[in-house]
């Protein structure tokens, strides 16, 4: 249990945090691992759907960011 | 109830004569006690069928999504809310509808009266709010008032809010009811209890959809549901796929639920369906202000963007 | 509806903020960590071979 790491799927916006997310990789900033990065056109793509099916299929946690 | 259901005739019959309307959509006796039926009416004999009393509780508007002919809707408080729904969604033009208004005063709730005796009821019949139950056995008198749906004793919008026609005087409205008691006890559960309680609630679902096609707000071509590609929901009977389908199904409302009880009421297990319903229903009125079509005008919160909008929840 | 309240978490960054994305990303990692792993929610399915 001491080792548990949480996976959490993170829906990121392409124009915003997907963005951010780039310029920290370019930029050797260093974050924690635990995220499942999944690229969305828009946050206005998001739905109560996405957030539900990754709990069904295991997710610690879900992180939704314009 | 006789001065109403001969009201209704008296308008069907113009209307349908004057060729206003193609047809009438109203509620005709069922087959069993307590449970009537929808029917549409295109003559005069089928007008003499209609009926109404305290079991109609069934949303009519269901019945008015994508209808190219002109129409005209028996209507009461919670079915014209739906109807404007339908509207603002431009699933019907308003010149299609001619609304016949009828204020309610409650529809009764099957379940409860079946809960109340152990025999098959035969005949139900009401008079002056009494409720005259016959059976094997039984033959008694109860208030109408103690086996109203859960709905209508909180209701506060038993007039039609839109009507063209009107079948009876405006009744008085309900004020002063606590809409919201269950829903602050479900809010202030800890997450475990709330996991139990859903657990419970959901537990003798039987995923028949009765409450999604008895709902005049699940008109998807293809619900989500029936999705394959990808499957969004198992088709079996698993605890996380009920789960999965309710409160969806209660996210696809939010902002456009009227709390009619179309749902609770075609439920054949009888689980409280309206809470997740309501609670949204809830966040619509204390987050932006909005109940659901009470109005033309407004666009519902879904669909607009306003400055102030509440967004605590953004980081 | 019985998941955790800060198993979900919004926020809102803009493509020059990596210095904010990876703030975040280590809030919502600890505040994940903290809750446990989820057990509520999951399908499990029988495993095909």
């Amino acid at each position: 249990m001491s080792n548990w790491e949480p996976k959490i799927v993170s829906f990121l916006c392409n124009w915003c945090s997907y963005g951010a997310a780039d310029l920290a990789g370019v930029s050797r900033m260093e974050y924690p691992p635990n995220i499942r990065v999944i690229r969305i056109p828009c946050t206005g793509r998001m739905s109560p759907k996405f957030i539900l099916a990754a709990f069904r299929q295991g997710a610690d946690g879900v992180w939704v960011s314009g | 109830m006789f001065a109403y259901i001969e009201k209704i005739k008296e308008i069907s019959n113009r209307l349908l004569k004057e060729s206003t309307v193609d047809l009438i959509i109203g509620f005709r006796k069922g087959t069993v006690p307590m449970m009537n039926e929808p029917c549409f009416a295109k003559t005069p004999e089928a007008v003499d069928g209609l009926v109404w009393d305290s079991n109609c509780g069934i949303n009519l508007a269901n019945y008015l999504a994508n209808r190219k002919e002109k129409i005209g809707i028996v209507s009461k408080g919670c079915d014209s809310r739906n109807i404007v729904t339908h509207i603002i969604e431009n699933k019907i033009k308003r010149d299609q509808v001619v609304i016949i208004g009828v204020p309610c005063k409650g529809m009764i709730d099957r379940h409860k009266i079946e809960a109340m005796f152990d025999t098959e009821i035969e005949a139900v019949t009401e008079a002056d709010g009494r409720l005259n139950i016959k059976g094997d056995g039984v033959d008694t008198a109860i208030d109408k008032k103690d086996v109203l749906q859960q709905n209508c004793t909180i209701c506060t919008h038993r007039n039609p809010v839109i009507y063209d026609e009107l079948a009876a005087d405006l009744v008085e409205e309900q004020t002063d009811v606590d809409k919201y008691e269950d829903i602050r006890r479900i809010e202030d559960m800890t997450p475990e209890e709330k996991w139990e309680y859903f657990e419970d609630l959901l537990s003798t679902c039987i995923r028949c959809y009765a409450c999604r096609n008895a709902c005049p707000l699940c008109y998807c071509p293809t619900c989500f549901v029936d999705e394959s590609q990808p499957q969004w929901v198992g088709k079996s009977q698993n605890p996380t796929d009920i789960r999965t389908f309710h409160f969806l199904r209660a996210y696809h409302c939010a902002g456009r639920c009227t709390d009619c009880g179309a749902c609770e009421r075609a439920c054949p297990m009888g689980i409280k369906v309206r809470i997740l319903t309501k609670k949204l229903e809830k966040d619509c009125l204390e987050l932006f202000d909005w109940e659901s079509g009470l109005t033309l005008e407004k666009r519902p919160p879904l669909d607009t963007y306003r400055p102030d909008d509440p967004d605590d929840f953004i980081k | 509806m019985g998941i955790e309240p800060g198993r979900l978490h919004f926020s809102w960054i803009s493509s020059a903020e990596s210095v904010k994305f990876v703030d975040v990303v280590k809030e919502t990692v600890e505040a994940v960590k903290a809750l446990g792993p989820n057990n509520n929610f999951i399908k499990t399915t029988a495993k095909v071979a």
